[in-house]
């Protein structure tokens, strides 16, 4: 769905949205405070791995942060929105009590609304455009917390509002991954009435929503919950299905496959390549997160454990790093230590994951880089070897860069290292399409308009393509992609 | 016959005529060339932990889709570190493999501890010799001149613990005790010095008043300051000692063997002339010791140092001012 100016203005026109404006003058609106999101207390929370620290608004808190909105003419967050959700449409619903409508609005355009509205980093996209920060200087209004409440609301209400889909065209279109970028190109296309399967290597489906998030900040049922919502629609899911191992691209293409959106994830984790990286007791996020989130190893009975550590350093300072701390606080450390190069006001995180973190008692180690790990007998980390840090000028990131004082070194008690600074392409797409074009970074080079490949019939989004990408960046591209492997589909026949 | 065969840092050597550390040393097609040109040994061009930084800088400013993902980039530069050290290392195992001459591996420091950790990984893949390239300029305020010098102590200290291969050390001048330093650093683990390295030199630009850079190559002019070291510091110390920064013909070769030297360094006559230049600079070598009586290198090495000569003084400042007396 296209929200052109003119559809914006004919929809903002309606007598409904005319009325709630006349409702209540925008200098009252403006009057209001911003809502506060209701938290599960640190030291309650701390202890459960699976349990949500947003605790969600209540109906009456809702009402009244979206009477905060005013409506604009000019609606300039959606703008921010890079799956384009028609922002004003939703939270006046929500300000007239309408909220099962409010749902279906988000979902015009948003595969996963109550995934987005709980790991979205809204004050950096629609937020940040919001009139409010714009013009007014004040905060904005809590977009994010509005969608939560919004998709949880129908969720709650047991009255599922599937959106339509086109008439069947019988051409078969296959996404390889089953993260948020696949999950939002599946929506749409099937939406355009094709006949789309999504292939996934492992036995969850879900992507990184569910092997890289825990569940403190995003439940397992919240995003089960929306893939249902498609399988209603009539996505299908094929789990522990590798295309290029399983089968091959020339083989789903002889089965009668038209298209591909390849959106396999960045799943390669990255270490920092020093010395002793290599003893038991130092592992990836990646591996850390996906024990625990999807393969249940924060349970006793698990038959694959995770190391657990009282002493853990977490060596980054992205989100990763966070939800990788918070975990291990939830295993039972009883030191859980961030350690990171630069300050904590080039943390890449979300304020908000620092502020959890810091109340959960989370300690911050930061202006510190680790240089070489010691073992005990066996083989297990034991401890590590630290430089302060200084900040010179900026690099290219416009940030600070990090610069080792000489003669800081000091050493840290420590038996778990998890290393998330950052991961690298799954490389296992490229290297069996020979003209696949990749740069040298590992990713697919597409045309960014279109998201389409070096090979025509091949769109590409997400992680694989951006390296690392936000969920809603991902879904971005999946939405981005549906648009023009239809318009291709639709040419070549 | 004339035998040009020397010892640098234990390694033999078919003649003194090193290929120094340059970007033309990076590629085994060139590698073999210099081979093929009879450089009598060749040290493959310096890591330098800045290139890293500029390189980040210019992956960044390339981004395209991948804005607004610093989670992606917080690290990158120790990704670009890795997969410069990865290549690096396959080279040394490609030129170990393709080349008979001693292939000498360079590392830029500025910290001790990582590069220590790659020093090991360097022998593994079969280098020969490492090189470090100390390129520090002391411009930090709050160091002391003692803070400076440490610094080059520890990390031969520190990297020494970790290899077993020699270890030639490359440095400036900017000491304050010149003499002292090179001595007592020829004492420490290493076995050769390498004098001395050439800065990037900033100029000014009147017209657009602004700082520009200056030539990046050597002249033929430039080898006065290693030749005076050289010839001070020959048989002071305890290490081979290599001349570098303004070879460009035979004549300043033999001139720098002459007062000491062990082995000289030639890069930007390889930019200027090519690799034919050190097909030149032995033939030439060869001739001036048949022409001299010389059998061997050792025949005349440190001939005119300091240590041998009649009028140390030749070397000090003092003709200095007689040379400038006779213009009165």
């Amino acid at each position: 769905m296209s929200l052109t100016p003119e559809y914006l203005k004919e929809e903002r026109n309606q007598e409904w949205r005319a009325e709630l404006r006349s409702k209540t003058k925008n200098k009252d609106r403006m009057l209001i405070s911003r809502v506060k999101m209701p938290e599960l207390a640190p030291e309650i929370r701390v202890k459960y791995q699976d349990r949500e620290v947003n605790m969600g608004l209540e109906p009456s808190q809702a009402q009244t942060e979206a009477t905060r909105c005013m409506d604009c003419a000019n609606p300039t967050c959606i703008e921010g929105c890079p799956v384009n959700i028609n922002i004003p449409k939703f939270i006046k619903y929500i300000e007239k009590g309408e909220i099962l409508n409010a749902a279906a609005t988000l979902k015009e355009t948003n595969a996963l609304p109550a995934v987005c509205g709980r790991v979205c980093p809204q004050e950096k996209q629609c937020e940040a455009r919001c009139f409010y920060v714009d013009k007014l200087d004040k905060q904005a209004v809590a977009i994010g917390h509005l969608e939560r409440f919004a998709a949880d609301f129908e969720r709650n209400s047991g009255v599922s509002n599937i959106p339509e889909t086109a008439k069947p065209n019988g051409i078969k279109v296959a996404t390889v991954g089953s993260g948020p970028a696949s999950l939002s190109f599946a929506g749409d296309m099937v939406k355009y009435g094709y006949d789309v399967t999504v292939f996934e290597a492992l036995h969850e489906i879900g992507g990184v929503l569910k092997y890289g998030i825990p569940e403190f900040r995003l439940p397992n049922s919240v995003v089960d919950f929306e893939l249902e919502n498609l399988r209603k629609m009539g996505v299908k899911f094929e789990t522990n299905y590798i295309v290029g191992r399983t089968s091959s691209f020339d083989d789903l293409k002889a089965e009668g496959y038209k298209g591909f959106f390849v959106a396999s994830g960045a799943g390669l984790p990255r270490f920092m390549e020093i010395p002793g990286e290599n003893y038991n007791g130092i592992l990836s996020s990646n591996e850390y997160l996906t024990r625990v989130n999807l393969m249940g190893a924060s349970t006793s009975n698990t038959d694959t454990p995770v190391l657990r550590g009282k002493n853990v350093a977490v060596i980054g300072g992205g989100n990763t790093a966070m939800d990788s701390v918070r975990t291990a606080l939830r295993l039972g450390a009883d030191r859980a230590i961030i350690v990171y190069r630069r300050s904590e006001a080039e943390m890449p995180a979300r304020i908000e994951e620092v502020h959890h973190a810091k109340e959960e008692g989370v300690e911050f180690m930061t202006l510190c880089n680790p240089l070489e790990y010691f073992a005990d007998e066996k083989g297990r980390v034991k401890r590590m070897k630290l430089n302060r840090m200084g900040l010179g000028e900026p690099d290219a990131s416009g940030r600070r860069r990090p610069m080792p004082i000489d003669g800081s070194e000091f050493e840290l008690d420590v038996d778990l290292v998890v290393v998330a600074v950052g991961v690298s392409p799954n490389p296992l797409v490229p290297s069996c399409l020979p003209d696949l074009k990749v740069t040298k970074w590992g990713t697919i080079v597409v045309d960014e308009e279109k998201m389409q490949s070096s090979i025509p019939d091949m769109f590409a989004g997400g992680d694989i393509v951006r390296g690392g990408a936000t969920v809603i960046l991902a879904m971005g591209d999946g939405r981005k992609a549906a648009e023009n492997m239809h318009k291709y589909l639709q040419n070549i026949d | 016959m004339t035998n040009l065969n020397v010892k640098y840092l234990g390694l033999d050597l078919k003649n003194p005529i090193i290929a120094g550390s340059c970007g033309l040393t990076n590629s085994i097609e060139n590698l073999k060339a210099i081979e093929e040109a009879g450089a009598g040994a060749v040290i493959l061009k310096s890591i330098f932990e800045e290139e890293i930084y500029l390189e980040f800088a210019h992956e960044f400013s390339k981004l395209g889709p991948m804005d607004n993902n610093l989670e992606f980039l917080d690290y990158y530069d120790y990704q670009i570190k890795k997969d410069n050290l990865k290549r690096y290392l396959s080279l040394i195992q490609e030129a170990k493999k393709e080349l008979s001459i001693p292939v000498i591996a360079s590392i830029n420091c500025v910290t001790a501890h990582e590069w220590g950790f790659f020093a090991k990984k360097v022998e593994d893949a079969g280098a020969d010799a490492i090189e470090l390239n100390m390129f520090i300029l002391p411009s930090n305020l709050s160091q002391t001149s003692q803070d400076n010098e440490s610094m080059y102590f520890d990390i031969v200290s520190r990297i020494a613990s970790k290899i077993k291969i020699p270890i030639s050390l490359k440095i400036s001048s900017y000491f304050s005790n010149l003499g002292g330093v090179i001595r007592d650093l020829s004492f420490t683990e290493i076995k050769g010095l390498v004098l001395f390295n050439k800065f990037y030199s900033p100029d000014v630009d009147i017209n657009q008043q602004k700082i520009v850079g200056s030539d990046v190559l050597s002249h033929n002019n430039d080898y006065k300051l290693s030749l005076r070291w050289i010839g001070m510091m020959a048989n002071r110390v305890n290490s081979d000692l290599s001349a570098s920064t303004g070879i460009h013909d035979w004549q300043t070769v033999v001139k720098m063997l002459l007062v000491g030297a062990t082995t000289v360094q030639v890069v930007s006559a390889l930019y200027q002339d090519g690799f034919p230049v050190l097909t030149d600079m032995i033939q030439n070598l060869e001739k001036w010791m048949q022409e001299n009586g010389y059998t061997s290198i050792a025949d005349f090495k440190g001939k005119l140092s300091m240590d041998n000569s009649t009028n140390p003084a030749e070397f000090e400042r003092v003709q200095f001012m007689r040379t400038f007396e006779e213009y009165k």
